[in-house]
């Protein structure tokens, strides 16, 4: 297969189309079952009762919060590095969810935070780490709009996300380098400490907004690609 | 409403408006680039 191919804005345009709808209907769907999981199925936890099934939206939003800035910046690497346009949009078509699931991630962790710790914020490492997290999605939004010629933006931010790249591994190994309130992984490759149950609806919400994040970012990649190709012959023929 | 309830609200609430704010702001940039495609092709017939 050549995938060459789909790097012309015109051919993934169609594409992204195509496969949009089906991401968002199967973020639906595997939301609903996880919900299901999460809420019905999964007893309350023994020490902290209901406020637990705050983890179903928490941790999955934290997950998708280091992965889209992992895969934006692999874009934007991949963009300065072979000059591809449609890497650059890509980049910048998962910058604002990426932003809106490490919200979500704060968010929710000052509602778990206050009844199990006492507290809605405290400056510990994780959650200021992510704080940064946010501020460089932020930042990469506000660098993307500030230039006029959008090639220029696109090495701006390119730059950027490679650069904010650093602050991955802080986020993913704050909790072991430095005493926070934050507790360590449940989840690792070699196993779990969760139960099946709670496991399961967690790992269900982590594939809708994996999903979800795909559609998203397929959807908004089609709107940049029409501002920026709108004085082509394909587009003015759509 | 129980302790509990406030915050398992406003956690799911705040992700559910999150996604409802994504989701109109999709759909605004969506409606923006058919806008100046359209006036690209304003301008093309006035040429």
């Amino acid at each position: 297969m050549n995938w060459f191919y789909f790097a012309s804005p015109s051919t993934f345009y169609r594409l992204a189309g195509w496969l949009a709808p089906w991401f968002f209907a199967l973020a639906a769907v595997l939301a609903a079952i996880g919900l299901y999981s999460g809420f019905v199925v999964a007893t309350p936890d023994a020490q902290q009762g209901e406020v637990y099934r705050v983890i179903f939206v928490h941790v999955p939003a934290a997950w998708m919060s280091m992965f889209l800035y992992f895969v934006m910046a692999a874009y934007s690497g991949a963009s300065l590095t072979f000059n591809t346009r449609l890497g650059a949009m890509m980049a910048r078509a998962l910058a604002p969810t990426g932003a809106m699931f490490t919200f979500v991630a704060l968010w929710t962790g000052a509602f778990w935070g206050r009844p199990t710790w006492g507290t809605y914020w405290a400056w510990d490492a994780r959650m200021t780490s992510e704080l940064v997290l946010l501020f460089l999605y932020f930042g990469f939004i506000a660098l993307a709009n500030a230039f006029e010629d959008p090639r220029r933006g696109d090495r701006a931010c390119a730059l950027l996300a490679l650069i904010g790249l650093v602050n991955l591994p802080i986020i993913y190994f704050s909790v072991n380098w430095w005493n926070t309130l934050h507790q360590g992984s449940s989840v690792k490759l070699t196993g779990t400490s969760m139960h099946v149950a709670m496991l399961t609806g967690m790992l269900l919400m982590a594939f809708a907004f994996w999903s979800y994040s795909i559609a998203a970012a397929l959807a908004r990649v089609r709107s940049i690609i029409l501002e920026r190709e709108r004085r082509t012959r394909w587009v003015r023929a759509l | 409403m129980s302790s509990h309830e406030f915050y398992l609200w406003m956690s799911y609430g705040a992700t559910a408006l999150a996604l409802a704010v994504e989701l109109g702001m999709l759909a605004a940039r969506r409606a923006r680039a058919r806008r100046l495609i359209e006036e690209e092709r304003d301008l093309e017939a006035q040429d």
